[in-house]
């Protein structure tokens, strides 16, 4: 039940990577930093930090020490994360150490000094005076806004069809990634759908989605191999640099490679810098590149940022966190964008709205549309909590309640499994253990790691939706066993 | 499979982390440093420290830090500068000459994310002014630590209050007025105190790097901003680095608010790794790690009379004042004004030998009771 569906998306991403690509990805400091703020658990941070400096390897037996026993399902995953990413390696059979490159890129993160350039270089050329913070926050709304409207215009929905695309959408690159991504598809010459995938695409918050297609890119780039001269591994690390970058401040494009100097273009495409039309020496990152990596409570006060940038007049203060649902299935969003209205009234009936503010009801009838055009329950959900507004998520924490309404949240899925009732899920199916003990020890484990899905005692079958280390776990009890 | 299992409960909770709010409080007592000065120099420590603060700002975007000086005559704010302060000229000298000093490689400012060098400078600005602002001539060989304390206390109740969820309209009214008419010396924390029926939306924790022994005049004052931290929560970790000092007040406060208290007085180089092992999680990954903890404590108390650290004293019965010796004349309590016989003291009691009950020994039971004095303030 994990709301947080893009860094799922990027670690599956990741995971994919072989060892070496990790190798190559640690020689950059803002990498080896950007990966330790983002992906990992926050026992591994404790964990990594613990060993950064730490002249010896760490023994296992002295951090089963150092950990309490009753949180060994939480060891468990947050060293399971961290060989994932191999950021740990086994320095001899009872003790670990981290892998050279991440530690040394990881120190210098923290330290500073060195010639890497890892975290740019700024620019000296004096800034244009139009650009300022507020222009970046426009300039960058705006870019991803016509990307989206896109992506929306393609449903079949009559409120939202308004014509005045001003700009005429996103590039013709931006359109054949998002055709060959499947989040849309092309039904005939003129008209063009919204899948399923599109869907989960359009209800995640907007950080998600900028990963979301980033790496869709990032695949395409792989797909097209070095003929295009694109190295996906060159350029996920060049991602991760602009996440370190400050907003509002210029950067030298002489300082970088050629390879990277080709990505400018695209990443223009996609909003994500701005390169002044006079000027080629220099790139600002806006808003959508510096939070790449933040987390996710940070991302609120950015969304924040971006509407005080965009209240001078305009009202397209487009995707904020501004949704308030109360136990009565009553939803209310404080927004006036058009976007946002027209993605709420995907699955809300909509029954009054005034300046800055809609309010409409979830009721069956609704929910049973949206799952019709494809749209699943917990896309519904996730896009509620987040989108939650900051109230909903201080109430929450303050009185350690869920963030949604757990009576709304369940109605959801009632209504959903009228008409569906499978779920789907790839994983590995495990059977026909030579004995009780044998799959007791194996379920437990998939367990701890917290890739066990389904379980099932008196047939001795379990699922599982992950198998590497379930069988270096085989491997090394045959070990013990012989 | 065709029957709705409605038993089956979902729950969506928000996944991000609670930020915290990291306050250290640095001992820049100039002659503690002088002491340590063959093994550990206060750049050398200070490098350490800004790695350390950078790893702890690392975990996550949110995360704060604070940075006080607890100087010999007051408590100075390193970071964040107070609004009016407007020395922010020599700050880059100051970084480029203090990273040759340490070693640090080169002025290569632009190799750290902006957010680092900022501090940084910071730092090293405000304690280069404090620096020279020393009078060489009358440096006591204490610290201002209490004054520090609250300062910190004052600050993380501030930031507290901003990520503090909204009051919801039926509010009795009367919830509010009770922390405002606490004036007292714990009243930086009283706000605090009321919000902290609920989980905490920040997690703030106070980082004492002493030097210097604790001074018993501070005994009173050092107290109510321990009562005051332990009310809220907030717990106070000391690292002891010099190994002529013992600051018993900050073992107390340790002890009292739930944090831990590390002395470092045998190996003050390893000062990174001290920081990094013990004192870098935070109140989330503290819920599944063991904590450092004391052995023994010195729970002495300083008397109200003449300041000095007593192990047996008397206390007036009324106000709980506790004085070195009984108060000459006929004065009373000093500080109630109560008059107070001293009954008999001195007396040998008279023992009356209890009768003989037979009664087995039961293995492994010693005969020692619990005195009850370990007992912290109870949490509300």
């Amino acid at each position: 039940m994990s709301v947080n569906t893009n860094s799922l998306q990027l670690s599956d991403y990741l995971e994919k990577l072989p060892g070496t690509t990790f190798k190559r990805l640690y020689q950059q400091p803002s990498t080896a930093f950007a990966i330790f703020r983002r992906m990992l658990p926050h026992l591994a941070k404790t964990f990594v930090m613990a060993m950064l400096y730490m002249p010896t390897p760490f023994l296992i037996s002295d951090l089963e020490i150092w950990v309490k026993p009753t949180s060994k399902r939480q060891k468990d995953q947050a060293l399971a994360t961290l060989r994932s990413l191999h950021i740990i390696q086994s320095a001899g059979p009872q003790s670990m150490t981290l892998t050279t490159n991440f530690r040394n890129s990881l120190r210098l993160a923290l330290e500073g000094g060195g010639d890497h350039h890892s975290f740019g270089v700024p620019s000296t050329l004096p800034v244009p005076s139009d650009v300022d913070l507020a222009f970046l926050d426009r300039y960058a709304r705006k870019k991803w806004d016509d990307i989206l409207h896109y992506v929306v215009n393609s449903v079949e929905y009559s409120d939202m069809r308004d014509k005045d695309t001003s700009g005429g959408g996103p590039k013709a690159s931006v359109k054949e990634l998002l055709i060959a991504g499947r989040l849309v598809e092309k039904r005939s010459v003129a008209t063009i759908s919204i899948t399923q995938a599109g869907f989960t695409f359009l209800l995640q918050e907007a950080n998600s989605q900028v990963w979301t297609l980033l790496l869709l890119w990032l695949e395409a780039a792989d797909a097209a191999g070095e003929r295009a001269g694109m190295d996906s591994v060159d350029m996920l690390s060049f991602l991760f640099l602009l996440a370190s970058l400050e907003l509002g401040r210029g950067y030298s494009t002489n300082a970088l490679t050629e390879r990277r100097r080709n990505m400018l273009p695209y990443l223009v495409d996609f909003g994500l810098i701005y390169i002044p039309p006079h000027d080629h020496q220099q790139y600002f990152p806006t808003r959508l590149a510096t939070t790449l990596t933040s987390s996710e409570s940070s991302l609120r006060s950015v969304s924040a940022g971006f509407l005080a940038a965009s209240e001078g007049g305009i009202s397209d203060a487009g995707d904020k966190n501004a949704i308030i649902l109360e136990t009565n299935f009553r939803v209310y969003a404080y927004t006036s964008s058009p976007l946002q209205i027209a993605v709420l009234a995907l699955f809300c009936e909509l029954k009054m709205r005034f300046r800055e503010l809609v309010s409409g009801k979830l009721s069956r009838q609704s929910i049973r549309k949206a799952v019709d055009m494809g749209i699943t329950s917990d896309q519904i959900i996730s896009y509620l909590a987040t989108h939650a507004h900051e109230q909903m998520h201080r109430l929450a924490a303050a009185q350690k309640k869920p963030l949604l309404p757990p009576v709304i949240v369940d109605q959801i899925r009632l209504w959903q499994l009228d008409t569906e009732r499978m779920s789907v899920c790839p994983g590995f199916l495990f059977k026909d253990f030579e004995s009780v003990r044998e799959y007791e020890d194996m379920a437990n484990f998939a367990g701890e790691i917290g890739v066990l899905k389904w379980r099932n005692d008196r047939k001795g079958m379990f699922f599982a939706s992950k198998v590497e280390q379930i069988k270096d776990f085989m491997k090394n009890r045959r070990k013990a066993e012989q | 499979m065709n029957r709705i299992d409605a038993s089956d409960h979902y729950e969506v909770t928000a996944t991000g982390q609670t930020p915290s709010l990291l306050t250290i409080i640095l001992d820049t007592n100039p002659r503690a440093w002088q002491a340590l000065g063959p093994t550990l120099s206060i750049s050398a420590a200070l490098a350490n420290i800004l790695v350390f603060v950078n790893a702890h700002l690392a975990f996550g975007n949110d995360n704060q830090v604070a940075i006080l000086a607890a100087h010999s005559h007051r408590a100075v704010w390193l970071y964040p500068k107070p609004p009016s302060s407007d020395s922010n000229n020599s700050s880059k000298n100051a970084v480029s000459s203090f990273k040759k000093k340490a070693g640090l490689g080169g002025d290569g400012d632009v190799e750290i994310t902006p957010q680092f060098a900022a501090i940084e400078s910071s730092i090293l600005s405000s304690l280069q002014s404090l620096i020279a602002e020393t009078d060489a001539a009358d440096i006591p060989y204490t610290t201002l630590v209490a004054g520090a304390l609250t300062t910190a206390l004052s600050y993380i109740n501030k930031t507290a209050l901003s990520f503090a969820p909204a009051k919801p309209s039926s509010t009795d009214p009367n919830a509010n007025t009770t922390g405002n008419n606490n004036n007292g010396s714990g009243g930086a924390a009283a706000a605090a105190v009321a919000g902290a029926q609920q989980a905490p939306t920040l997690h703030a924790r106070i980082l004492v790097l002493s030097v210097s022994d604790s001074e018993p005049a501070q005994y009173i004052a050092t107290m109510n901003a321990v009562f005051a931290a332990s009310h809220a929560r907030i717990p106070i970790d000391t690292l002891s680095l010099s190994p002529h000092a013992s600051p018993t007040f900050l073992q107390q406060a340790a002890f009292i608010t739930g944090g831990s208290y590390v002395s470092a007085s045998l190996n003050p180089r390893g000062l990174l790794t001290y920081l990094m092992l013990g004192f870098l999680p935070d109140a989330e990954a503290r819920a599944h790690l063991l904590q450092a903890t004391q052995d023994r404590v010195d729970f002495r108390a300083a008397c109200f009379c003449h300041r000095d650290v007593v192990d047996t004293g008397f206390v007036c019965s009324v106000c709980l004042s506790i004085f070195c010796e009984v108060p000459p004349g006929d004065a009373g309590c000093l500080t109630c004004g109560t008059k107070l016989a001293l009954g008999n003291y001195g007396n040998k009691p008279a023992v009356v030998p209890r009768k003989k009950k037979k009664k087995k020994r039961v293995n492994g039971v010693s005969g020692r009771e619990e005195t009850g004095s370990a007992t912290g303030t109870p949490v509300p």
